[in-house]
């Protein structure tokens, strides 16, 4: 009787599985890996990239405005105490060794996935601050979400320990955008100057090439 | 106990010339404190620490009056993934070097009590496992002066 239980139970567990694999499981390849749980970041799906639309200390921020331009992008937080001052000042220095020309075709963007500390007044300080062509932006949560997902980043607040302010886990690369609006290039974390560079100029073509 | 107090004697004055020595082993170099943008409260702290003594050492605490909190914090790159977690220790091997730098481990300045401008020197002092301590005076600053230049 029991037997016949455990049979049953096991027959149970085991369409339940099925029905599972078939409709629910999405397999992630190539992106981050880990295990979902309280604090853990969620592997972010591939960067689709694309148009949207958030705010900016000087008012709303489309990507599409920045047609013709080659559009760098970040996501990060300015509670973030060394991974994003290191890549944005990476993009700082990509952007001070381009020519006058060069930069005037060039634009940086900086995304706060932390809209609740990260306030209109605090990125219009940030953001410039590592070289004048960056712009901060931030939205909803919601609307930050759905713009990070499009370009495959993560990210995921921490519990606070103690006292101290809560840090945000997030994916570290750069965008570039290339003139259309599409998502041209992904710069790894600690990507050298050089290579940032190299992508823009690359991007910017012939129109960018200084004469 | 005949033994005793010759032995105790001898422990002390050993634990004593140790860390005397474990003073003159171990050094920091090249320290700086990132500045940060106006209004940023939390920083970071990069140096070099020698050890030249025939020990592993530990470094297990910093501190600082600048700021509110201080800790030793190192970062995790998984898959692209940053994740900064403050860790018990920084291993400094014997004989060798560990660089405290941007993307890695680093003295974390969180709460600062006021705010750094560029040149400032931020007191900052650094225990080891064996309880020596190294007092230093970190500039502050501009990341960009951290980084190699590209060429043009």
């Amino acid at each position: 009787m029991s037997r016949q239980r455990y049979w049953i139970a096991a027959g149970i567990c085991l369409s339940v599985l099925l029905v599972w694999l078939a409709f629910f499981w999405e397999p992630d390849i190539g992106t981050p890996t880990g295990h979902p749980g309280p604090g853990t970041l969620r592997p972010a799906g591939q960067p689709m990239g694309g148009d949207f639309t958030l705010d900016s200390p000087d008012g709303k921020l489309a990507l599409q405005d920045y047609r013709g331009k080659v559009v760098l992008l970040y996501f990060g937080y300015t509670f973030c105490p060394d991974v994003c001052p290191t890549s944005l000042s990476a993009l700082g220095q990509a952007f001070t060794a381009l020519t006058p020309e060069e930069l005037a075709q060039v634009q940086g963007v900086f995304v706060s996935v932390d809209p609740e500390r990260d306030t209109q007044e605090v990125l219009s300080v940030y953001a410039p601050f590592f070289h004048p062509r960056i712009v901060g932006a931030t939205g909803t949560p919601a609307r930050v979400a759905e713009v990070a997902r499009r370009y495959g980043v993560s990210y995921m607040k921490q519990k606070p320990v103690d006292d101290r302010p809560y840090t945000v886990d997030h994916s570290s690369f750069t965008y570039i955008i290339d003139r259309e609006g599409r998502l041209a290039a992904l710069l790894p974390h600690g990507a050298p100057v050089a290579d940032i560079v190299l992508q823009i100029r690359r991007l910017l073509g012939d129109k960018g090439k200084p004469s | 106990m005949k033994f005793a107090k010759p032995l105790i004697i001898t422990l002390v004055l050993s634990a004593i010339a140790g860390s005397a020595l474990a003073d003159s082993v171990l050094s920091v170099h090249a320290p700086y404190v990132r500045l940060m943008p106006p209004g940023i409260k939390t920083t970071g702290s990069f140096m070099l620490i020698k050890n030249d003594g025939d020990d592993d050492r530990r470094l297990v605490r910093a501190d600082s009056p600048a700021a509110r909190i201080v800790e030793l914090h190192t970062h995790l790159n998984e898959n692209g993934v940053m994740k900064m977690r403050a860790v018990p220790h920084i291993e400094v091997k014997a004989h060798s070097q560990t660089e405290l730098k941007p993307g890695s481990f680093h003295v974390m300045l969180i709460d600062l009590t006021a705010p750094l401008n560029e040149g400032d020197k931020v007191p900052i002092t650094l225990e080891f496992d064996d309880g020596s301590t190294i007092e230093l005076a970190a500039p502050v600053k501009k990341p960009h002066a951290a980084m190699p230049m590209p060429h043009r």
